[in-house]
């Protein structure tokens, strides 16, 4: 038999979660409902499209599930993913050391500044494209061409992002450390450092977008192993489940990779500049 | 011994003078605040006198082992926690965790900081308790010298009364030497053992004032009387009374510090 005591602490305890439940639902509401019903509503104009024009032309969103499901469900389909989320993570690893330990030196030195920030303009200022035919006269179509076109379309985008990120920085708070006997070394890695990283969170997350669409358009020229190429094939064979599939994968990647990746990195280091609720 | 000296500290910014030929003399123990008109050099004397940059003429004598520096809004590391940031200058030597974290608590109770707000970022403080850490962040050092650069300028009158009188009992029990840069000729008067004035242009002090009795000891009225009396003076005439319209576009302090105040 339970003893009064307890009775009264578990009738308490199930008013609690009676007012908290309310609250907790709303909150969940508000937190979820407007991105579902973004979503419903994509989905929905994508059915009323499918309805419309046919499945020849536009499958319906549950054929396109089918089609990714099938994709998973052989290695081709997977071998395919990790090419192209291989190349571009690479790529971007090798931008960001390039493209950012470059921009950390002219961040730094106006003269490297100066002397870069024409190339910057010109490099930017290509379209994707040309990189993709000129990697392939020079390279071939291989893997090594795409590597290269991903990261000199990206590399630029992380150089001024770190220019900008140095440039931006609170100086003020370096000027602090100092009058404590910080070393330049010190300042830079306790404070300059922290600075910089925070503001590259946002430039890391469009420069891998930008990979993403860059290695699939090179895959697709080039005809190598990767989601590019298995749209090639699609656009082949008229298959335009296959098509809408690869799409679908490569979208629902890059939000995976930018959940996984990009967003940690970026609460890690830029929470502060956000403020705290 | 806590005393500093200045001499004949030369400085300019891109090839503009800023400080010509200024010297200061702080006897040890002895607490001196600054005055003179927004961009004439106070904060860039501040900052060659806090080591954060070097002087293109002139010598420092400190006479001192450490000093610490309060600055004008805080400036604490707005992604670390106010603990983190009065424990940031132990941090940059090789001193055990355990010990950091005892001159921090020790350096947050003497400012009287609440526990709960140790572990707050400082967005979540207010105004005064930012102040609060900036001074006890300076106070972990154990300094001999203080330096303050306008540290309560942006506070409501009522917090920065309260602030001054933290800075009082602080130097009292403390015994500790230090340079009060102000605009405030009340602040001045109530804080320091002697008020020097500095030339709007930076050509050198123009002269000391010194209030009566010790600081702390100042009734209120001995404070408002030596100030009416001090407004007289020709010597705080510039400080006063010069117009910000009429200092140069490139010499206009916008109060965040010696590099974009002249």
């Amino acid at each position: 038999m339970p003893s009064d005591l307890a009775l009264r602490r578990v009738s308490a305890r199930r008013a609690e979660w009676a007012e908290m439940l309310p609250i907790l639902a709303a909150r969940t509401a508000l937190r979820f409902g407007p991105p579902a019903l973004g979503v419903a509503l994509f989905l929905a104009a994508w059915q009323a499209a499918h309805w419309h024009y046919g499945a020849f032309i536009l499958p319906s969103p549950w054929q396109t599930l089918l089609a990714v499901w099938a994709t998973l469900s052989s290695a081709s389909g997977w071998a395919a993913l990790g090419a192209t989320f291989g190349r571009v993570g690479l790529a971007l690893g090798l931008s960001g050391l390039i493209g950012g330990g470059l921009g950390l030196v002219a961040g730094y030195l106006w003269f490297v500044r100066a002397a870069f920030a024409p190339v910057a303009t010109i490099l930017l200022g290509m379209p994707a494209t040309a990189w993709v035919i000129l990697t392939m006269i020079w390279f071939g179509p291989s893997h090594g061409s795409i590597l290269f076109t991903i990261a000199i379309v990206i590399g630029p985008i992380l150089y001024i992002g770190t220019v900008d990120a140095v440039l931006t920085r609170d100086r003020r708070l370096e000027d602090m450390a100092a009058s404590f006997g910080a070393s330049r070394i010190a300042r830079f890695r306790t404070i300059a450092l922290r600075q910089i990283l925070s503001s590259l969170g946002p430039v890391f997350g469009i420069a891998l977008a930008l990979g993403f669409k860059v290695a699939i358009m090179a895959e697709l020229v080039t005809n190598v192993a990767g989601l590019g190429a298995q749209m090639a094939r699609a656009r082949a064979h008229m298959d335009i489940d296959l098509a809408l599939a690869n799409v679908a994968l490569a979208v629902v990647g890059l939000v995976i990779i930018e959940h996984l990746v990009i967003r940690p990195f970026q609460t890690r280091l830029g929470q502060w500049k956000r403020g705290v609720a | 011994m806590s005393g500093l000296t200045l001499a004949t500290i030369t400085h300019s910014f891109s090839a503009r003078r800023v400080l010509d030929t200024v010297s200061l003399v702080i006897r040890p123990g002895e607490l001196v605040a600054l005055v003179g008109p927004s961009g004439c050099g106070k904060s860039t004397l501040a900052a060659i006198a806090g080591g954060i940059m070097r002087p293109d003429q002139g010598r420092i004598l400190r006479q001192y082992q450490r000093h610490g520096m309060v600055f004008q809004q805080s400036r604490l590391l707005p992604w670390a926690s106010a603990r983190d940031n009065i424990a940031y200058p132990l941090t940059l030597g090789a001193l055990a965790r355990a010990e950091v974290a005892a001159r921090t608590n020790a350096a947050a109770q003497a400012v009287a900081l609440l526990p709960d707000d140790l572990d707050k970022l400082p967005v979540q403080l207010s105004g005064g308790m930012r102040a609060r850490v900036a001074i006890a962040r300076a106070l972990v050092v154990e300094p001999e010298f203080l330096i303050f650069d306008e540290p309560f300028a942006a506070l409501d009158p009522a917090l920065r009364r309260r602030m001054q009188d933290l800075v009082l009992s602080l130097a009292q029990a403390r015994g500790f030497g230090g340079l009060f840069i102000t605009h405030d000729l009340h602040e001045a008067a109530r804080l320091s053992h002697r008020i020097a004035v500095m030339d709007r242009q930076g050509k050198g002090i123009l002269g000391s004032l010194t209030p009566p009795g010790t600081p702390g000891a100042r009734s209120e009225a001995q404070i408002f009387d030596f100030t009416q009396d001090a407004r007289t003076d020709p010597l705080l005439h510039d400080l006063l009374n010069v117009d910000e319209r009429a200092v140069a576009l490139d010499c206009a302090c916008d109060t965040l510090g010696f590099q974009r105040c002249c």
